[in-house]
C-alpha cells in the first residue's frame, strides 16, 4: 500500500519537474534569440525564412565596442594593407567592408551606468533604511498618509514630470552629469525601499533596542548595532530592485544625459550605421549588458526571496 | 550610591526623549526633502501648467502669450472623440497583461513549491532573467523577434504571417506577450515568498485531518499569500498604465502602435510640444492610478490583519 | 567575508560620488578652442568627425561631433534649446526646424554671413532654399547646407532585365519593362511582382508615421498627381491639399501600399532596406544616405545587380506632367547661447566647411551628399557611386515640408489622418485630405497667419 503511495508520489514529482524545466526552456527562447543573433553575421540576420543554424561570426561583438566608417568604393584597401590588418580589423573589413575609426562610445557608457546604478542604490538603501525605521518605531503625525505619498510618487508617468525636472537641472547646470541620474533614481526607488523595508522592520521586535537604550545606548547606536544586523536580507532584497531599476532606466537617462554621463540603454536600442541597422551588434550590447544584473541577482537570490516574505506582510 | 542608578534611568529617558524628536527628523526629512524636491515640485509646476495654453516651444515672437484657461485643456481631453478609444485600450492592456502575469507567476510559483530537485535554484535563476534586462533593450528584441520576415516568433509557433507589430488587430497582443514575458518573475517572487512563508505545520494538520487539496489552498495557502499577491498587483498594475519603454521598442509610437495613453502623451508633449495639454492628461492618468490603486491598498491593508 | 564585502561597498560609493562630482567640474573647464556639433547617429555624422579632422590640423580648434539616435534626435535638440543651453556650438537640424529656431531666436542669423562668404553663390539655390531660408522668399538664411539628400530607389536589375519577366511583364501590361517612367508605371511594376504566396512582394516604402517617414513619401505622391502641401509663401492650404491632384496622390499610395511585405505599418529607412537585402521585394525607397548600404556587397547579397532610379514624373490629373521628389537633408546653424569665442569658432567651421575643396572631400565619403553646386557637377562627384547621379538629378527636383514653426503639429495631424486611411484603409482619401485641411487652416489662423497685416518677417 505505502508502495504504491510513494510511486505515485514519484510519478506526479518527476511530472511536475519536467513541466518546471519544459517552462523554463520556452521562457528562455527569446534570450537564447538574442544570444544567437549577437553571434550571426550581417546578412544572416535577415534572411528569409530564419535559421537556427549558421556560421557564427564575433564581428558583431567587435562592432559594438567600436566606431567604423565604410571603405568608399574608391579607397579601398591594398592587398598588403589587408594582409598588415589586426585579426578584428580584418573581421570587420571581411564582414561589413568598413575600417575601424577609434574606440567606440560602449565602455564609456557601461562604466557610467554602473557608478550611476551603484551609487543611486547605495543611497536608497541609506535613505530608504533610515526613514523606514523612522516610520516603523516613531509616532508620525499622518504616518498612513505619508506613506501612501510615498509610494504615489511612483504612480507618475515620467513624460508629465520630465519637462519640469529638465528645466529645474538645467538652472543648476547639471544636464550631463553623473550626480543627476543618481539623484533621481534615489528618489524614484526610495518609495519601494521605505515599503519595502518599514515592513521588515516591522518584524523586529522593539523590546531590543528598549532593552538597549535603557543599557545606554543612543538611539542610534540600538539602531545600528540591533535593528540592521537582522534587516540584512530586506535590504539586500530592496537593493537588487534598486540597482535593476537603476540600471535599466530609459526615459530620464535620454533626457537628462549627453555626452559626459549617458547610460547604456538610452544609446544601445539605435545602432545605426550607414549600412542600415545592426542588430547583431545590438544584440551582442544586450547581453554584454545583461551580464551585470544577471549576476547580480544571482549572488543575492536567496535574500531576494527571503527579504520579500517579510517586507510586506505585517505580522 | 543607591540613588545613582535611579537618577540615571531618569537622565536617560530624559535624553532620550529629547534626542528622539531630533532623531526622528533627521530619519525620515531627507527622504520627504528628497521625494518633495524631485517629485512633488515639477507635479505641482506641472499641476499648474495644465490650467494654461503653454507650449514649451512657443514664445512671444509669434504674438502669442501663454496665459491661464482654466480647465480648457481637461474639457478637451475629455471631449476628445479619440480619447475614449485609448481609455479602453490602456484598460485592455493593464488587464490582460496584468492578469496575465499575476496568474502565470503564481501558478510558476506554486509548481516550484511543489518539489525539491537538483538545479532547483538554477532554474529559478533562469526564470528572474527577464525581469533584470531593459524594457527598451528587450522592446527592440521583440521586435526583431516579431518581424514575419526574419524574425522567429511566428515560424516557432508555427503561425504563418501574422503581424505582432503594426497589424491593429495583434499589435496590442504583440506587446502583451512581451510585457507578460518580462514582468511574470516578478510575481513569480513574490508568490515564492509568500509560499515559502507558511508554516510547515499547518499544511501537515491539516493533513491528518485529510483535508482536500482544495481546502489546504483555500484556508490555507492563499490567507497567508494573499497580502504579497496584492503587493505585486499594486506595483504591476502601477507600472503597467504608465508602461512606454517596451511599447516604444516593439510598435513605435505611430497609429499602427496600440494606441495607449503613454505613447499618446509622449507625442502630445514631446513631439508637439503642447506641453500644457499633456500635463493635465498626465494629470488625469496620475488620478486614475491614485484611485485604481487606492482600491487596491484598501484591500491589502485589511488583508493584514 | 562580510567585512570585506561591505568595505568594498563603501569603496565603490565612494569611487562613484567621486567620479560624478569630477563630472560635474569637468563641464565648467570647457576650452574655449573647441567645438560641439550636434548631429543624428548615423554614418554621415561619423564622416563629419572624420572629415572635421582636416579642420582640426589646419586651425588647431578640436571639433567634437555628438551624435543623438534619430528617433530621438529631433526631441533632443529641441529640449535644449528651450532651455537655452549652450551644450552644442553648432546644431545640424532637420530641414522642418528652421522655422521653429529661426523664430525662437534659437538659431544666429547667417544672411550676412552667407552672402560675404560667398557660400549663397558657390551651393545649389534650391538647397538654400529649403535647407536654410526662412521665412520661404525672404532672403534670410539660419543655416549652411551640410547633407543634401533626398528619397531615391533601389531595383533589382536582374529581375528586371529577366527575359521571362519582360515578356510576361509586356504581355500582361501592354508595355515594355524597364526603369519605372512614372508613378503608375512604378505600380504595375509592382503589383507584377506581387507574389505574396512565394514569399515575394511588389514594393518596399515606408509606412511609419510616428514621424515624418509616411508624410515624406505622400508628398511626392501628393505634388506628382498635381496637389501640394499648400503656398510656402501665402500659408494657403485650401485649393492645394484637398484638390483633385491631392486625392489622387493619396489613392494612389494607399494602392500601392497594397504592395508591401507584411509589417510594413511602421517601416521606416531600416525595413526598407532590410527588405531589399533579404531579397523579398524587386524595388525600394529610401533616403540617398542609407543606399550605401545596398550598393555595399557586404551588406548587400544582390548589390553588383542593384540598379537606382530618381522618383518618376508623372501625368496628373489636370493633364500636367510633374517630378517631384521629398527632401531630406540638414544644415549646420550657430546656436545663439554660445560665447563670442565659440561663436567664432564656429562661424571659422563654417567657412572651412563650405569650401569647394572640403566639399568634395565630404562628396566621396559614403552616404554624405554636398550641395556645392560646383562639386555636385564634378566627374569625381558623379563617378564616386552609382547613385550619385540620381542624386544630383534630385536635388533639381526636390521639395520640402512646411519649416513654419507650427510644422510638428501639422506633420502629427496629417500623419494621424493619412496614416489611418493609407496604412489601415479607415475613411476616404478625400475626407481625410479634407479633414487635414480645415486642421490646418485653423492653426494658421489661430496663430494669425491670415491677418491682413501679418508679417512672417517680423522677428
Amino acid at each position: 500500500m505505502g508502495e504504491i503511495v510513494k510511486k505515485k508520489r514519484n510519478i506526479r514529482r518527476y511530472f511536475v519537474i519536467f513541466i518546471i524545466v519544459i517552462l523554463t526552456v520556452v521562457y528562455m527562447v527569446p534570450l537564447l534569440y538574442i544570444v544567437n543573433t549577437s553571434f550571426k553575421s550581417w546578412s544572416d540576420v535577415q534572411q528569409v525564412p530564419p535559421t537556427f543554424t549558421f556560421k557564427p561570426s564575433i564581428a558583431a561583438y567587435i562592432r559594438i565596442f567600436t566606431a567604423r566608417v565604410v571603405y568608399s568604393s574608391g579607397n579601398q584597401p591594398t592587398q598588403e594593407e589587408i594582409d598588415q590588418m589586426k585579426w578584428y580589423e580584418r573581421l570587420v573589413y571581411e564582414e561589413t567592408g568598413e575600417k575601424i575609426v577609434r574606440m567606440g562610445d560602449l565602455p564609456r557608457r557601461y562604466l557610467n551606468s554602473v557608478v550611476i546604478a551603484v551609487a543611486s542604490t547605495v543611497l536608497t538603501i541609506i535613505l530608504g533604511t533610515i526613514a523606514a525605521y523612522g516610520f516603523s518605531r516613531f509616532k508620525i503625525r499622518g504616518k498612513d498618509d505619508l506613506l501612501f505619498f510615498i509610494l504615489s510618487t511612483r504612480m507618475l508617468p515620467p513624460v508629465v514630470v520630465i519637462i519640469p525636472v529638465f528645466l529645474m537641472f538645467r538652472t543648476l547646470n547639471m544636464t550631463d552629469s553623473h550626480l543627476t541620474l543618481i539623484l533621481l533614481y534615489t528618489a524614484f526607488n526610495v518609495s519601494f525601499a521605505v515599503w519595502v523595508l518599514k515592513g521588515f522592520i516591522d518584524e523586529i521586535p522593539i523590546e531590543y533596542e528598549e532593552a538597549a537604550m535603557v543599557d545606554g545606548y543612543t538611539r542610534f547606536q540600538a539602531f545600528r548595532k540591533i535593528v540592521l544586523p537582522q534587516a540584512t536580507t530586506g535590504i539586500a532584497a530592496t537593493a537588487v530592485f534598486c540597482f535593476i531599476f537603476a540600471w535599466n532606466e530609459y526615459a530620464f537617462a535620454l533626457v537628462l544625459s549627453r555626452r559626459v554621463s549617458q547610460t547604456v540603454p538610452a544609446w544601445l536600442p539605435y545602432q545605426m550605421g550607414v549600412l542600415g541597422y545592426d542588430w547583431a551588434a545590438a544584440a551582442a550590447g544586450t547581453f554584454l549588458f545583461l551580464i551585470p544584473a544577471m549576476i547580480f541577482t544571482i549572488i543575492l537570490r536567496n535574500h531576494l526571496v527571503r527579504g520579500i516574505t517579510f517586507g510586506a506582510i505585517r505580522k | 550610591m543607591n540613588n545613582n542608578p535611579r537618577k540615571k534611568r531618569a537622565e536617560n529617558m530624559a535624553y532620550r526623549s529629547m534626542k528622539d524628536t531630533t532623531l526622528l527628523r533627521i530619519f525620515v526629512l531627507p527622504v520627504i526633502i528628497l521625494l518633495i524636491v524631485m517629485n512633488v515640485f515639477p507635479l505641482f509646476w506641472s499641476l499648474v501648467l495644465s490650467f494654461s495654453d503653454y507650449s514649451a516651444k512657443k514664445t512671444t515672437n509669434w504674438g502669442v502669450n501663454p496665459e491661464m484657461i482654466g480647465t480648457e485643456n481637461y474639457s478637451q481631453i475629455l471631449s476628445d472623440p479619440k480619447m475614449w478609444n485609448r481609455f479602453i485600450t490602456t484598460a485592455k492592456f493593464v488587464l490582460l497583461s496584468v492578469g496575465l502575469q499575476m496568474i502565470l507567476g503564481f501558478g510558476i510559483a506554486l509548481l516550484l513549491h511543489q518539489v525539491k530537485f537538483f538545479g532547483k535554484g538554477f532554474l529559478t535563476t533562469l526564470l528572474i532573467l527577464p525581469m533584470t534586462m531593459s524594457p527598451v533593450i528587450v522592446g527592440i528584441m521583440w521586435k526583431l523577434f516579431y518581424n514575419p520576415n526574419y524574425g522567429m516568433f511566428n515560424m516557432l509557433l508555427g503561425l504563418g504571417k501574422i503581424d505582432w507589430t503594426t497589424d491593429p488587430n495583434f499589435n496590442l497582443f504583440g506587446v502583451v506577450i512581451a510585457d507578460v514575458w518580462m514582468w511574470t518573475p516578478f510575481v513569480m517572487l513574490l508568490s515564492i515568498a509568500g509560499l515559502s512563508a507558511v508554516p510547515q505545520y499547518l499544511y501537515e494538520a491539516a493533513e491528518i485531518d485529510r483535508a482536500s487539496w482544495w481546502y489546504k489552498f483555500s484556508r490555507i495557502t492563499m490567507p497567508m499569500v494573499y497580502p504579497l499577491l496584492l503587493v505585486a498587483l499594486i506595483f504591476r498594475t502601477m507600472e503597467a498604465f504608465k508602461i512606454f519603454d517596451v511599447v516604444m521598442g516593439i510598435t513605435g509610437r505611430g497609429t499602427t502602435a496600440p494606441q495607449l495613453l503613454s505613447m499618446y502623451l509622449y507625442n502630445v508633449g514631446f513631439v508637439t510640444w503642447q506641453t500644457s495639454y499633456g500635463s493635465a492628461l498626465g494629470y488625469i492618468m496620475l488620478i486614475m492610478i491614485i484611485a485604481i490603486t487606492s482600491i487596491f491598498i484598501k484591500y491589502l491593508n485589511r488583508a493584514k490583519q | 567575508m562580510k567585512k570585506i564585502l561591505i568595505w568594498l561597498l563603501v569603496i565603490v560609493f565612494t569611487a562613484s560620488l567621486a567620479v560624478s562630482w569630477m563630472g560635474c567640474k569637468q563641464k565648467e573647464e570647457a576650452v574655449a578652442d573647441s567645438i560641439t556639433i550636434h548631429w543624428a547617429q548615423w554614418a554621415p555624422a561619423d564622416n563629419l568627425q572624420a572629415l572635421s579632422d582636416g579642420f582640426t590640423e589646419e586651425t588647431g580648434i578640436d571639433v567634437i561631433v555628438e551624435q543623438t539616435p534619430w528617433e530621438t534626435f529631433v526631441q533632443k535638440y529641441n529640449v535644449e534649446m528651450i532651455a537655452g543651453s549652450d551644450a552644442w556650438d553648432i546644431i545640424v537640424a532637420d530641414s522642418q526646424d528652421v522655422g521653429n529656431m529661426a523664430i525662437n531666436g534659437h538659431f544666429v542669423e547667417l544672411t550676412d554671413f552667407v552672402k560675404e562668404k560667398g557660400i549663397l553663390d558657390a551651393f545649389l539655390p534650391s538647397a538654400m532654399y529649403y535647407y536654410a531660408e526662412y521665412p520661404k522668399g525672404f532672403e534670410r538664411y539660419w543655416g549652411v547646407p551640410v547633407e543634401g539628400d533626398a528619397l531615391g530607389w533601389a531595383y533589382r536589375k536582374d529581375l528586371f532585365e529577366d527575359p521571362d519577366n519582360m515578356a510576361a511583364f509586356e504581355a500582361e501590361y501592354g508595355y515594355a519593362l524597364d526603369v519605372p517612367e512614372s508613378w503608375d508605371m512604378l505600380k504595375d511594376i509592382a503589383e507584377f511582382f506581387y507574389d505574396p504566396d512565394n514569399e515575394f512582394y511588389g514594393v518596399a516604402v515606408y509606412g511609419d508615421n510616428g514621424y515624418d517617414s509616411l508624410a515624406m513619401f505622400a508628398e511626392q505622391t501628393i505634388r506628382a498627381y498635381g496637389g501640394d502641401l499648400g503656398n510656402f509663401e501665402t500659408f494657403e492650404v485650401d485649393g492645394y491639399l484637398n484638390n483633385e491632384g491631392a486625392i489622387a496622390g493619396v489613392d494612389y499610395y494607399r494602392d500601392l501600399y497594397q504592395f508591401v511585405p507584411p509589417g510594413f505599418g511602421d517601416a521606416f529607412f531600416v525595413a526598407t532596406n532590410d527588405a531589399f537585402i533579404s531579397g523579398i521585394v524587386p524595388m525600394a525607397t529610401n533616403y540617398f544616405a542609407f543606399l550605401p548600404a545596398l550598393a555595399n556587397p557586404e551588406t548587400n547579397p544582390f548589390a553588383d545587380v542593384t540598379g537606382y532610379f530618381t522618383c518618376p514624373p508623372q501625368v496628373g490629373v489636370d493633364g500636367v506632367e510633374r517630378q517631384s521628389v521629398a527632401l531630406g537633408g540638414q544644415a549646420a546653424s550657430v546656436v545663439s547661447y554660445i560665447s563670442d569665442e565659440k561663436k567664432n569658432a564656429a562661424f571659422k567651421w563654417l567657412e572651412w566647411f563650405a569650401e569647394e575643396e572640403t566639399q568634395a572631400e565630404w562628396a566621396t565619403m559614403p552616404g554624405s551628399f554636398t550641395c556645392h553646386e560646383a562639386v555636385l557637377n564634378s566627374d569625381e562627384f558623379l563617378s564616386a557611386a552609382p547613385y550619385n547621379p540620381n542624386m544630383k538629378e534630385s536635388f533639381t527636383l526636390f521639395q520640402d515640408w512646411w519649416a513654419v514653426p507650427q510644422y510638428d503639429e501639422m506633420l502629427r495631424t496629417f500623419s494621424e489622418i493619412l496614416g489611418a486611411y493609407i496604412i489601415s484603409g479607415e475613411g476616404t482619401a478625400e475626407g481625410a485630405l479634407q479633414e487635414v485641411t480645415d486642421i490646418w487652416t485653423g492653426i494658421f489662423e489661430e496663430d494669425g497667419y491670415y491677418d491682413p497685416d501679418f508679417d512672417p518677417n517680423d522677428f
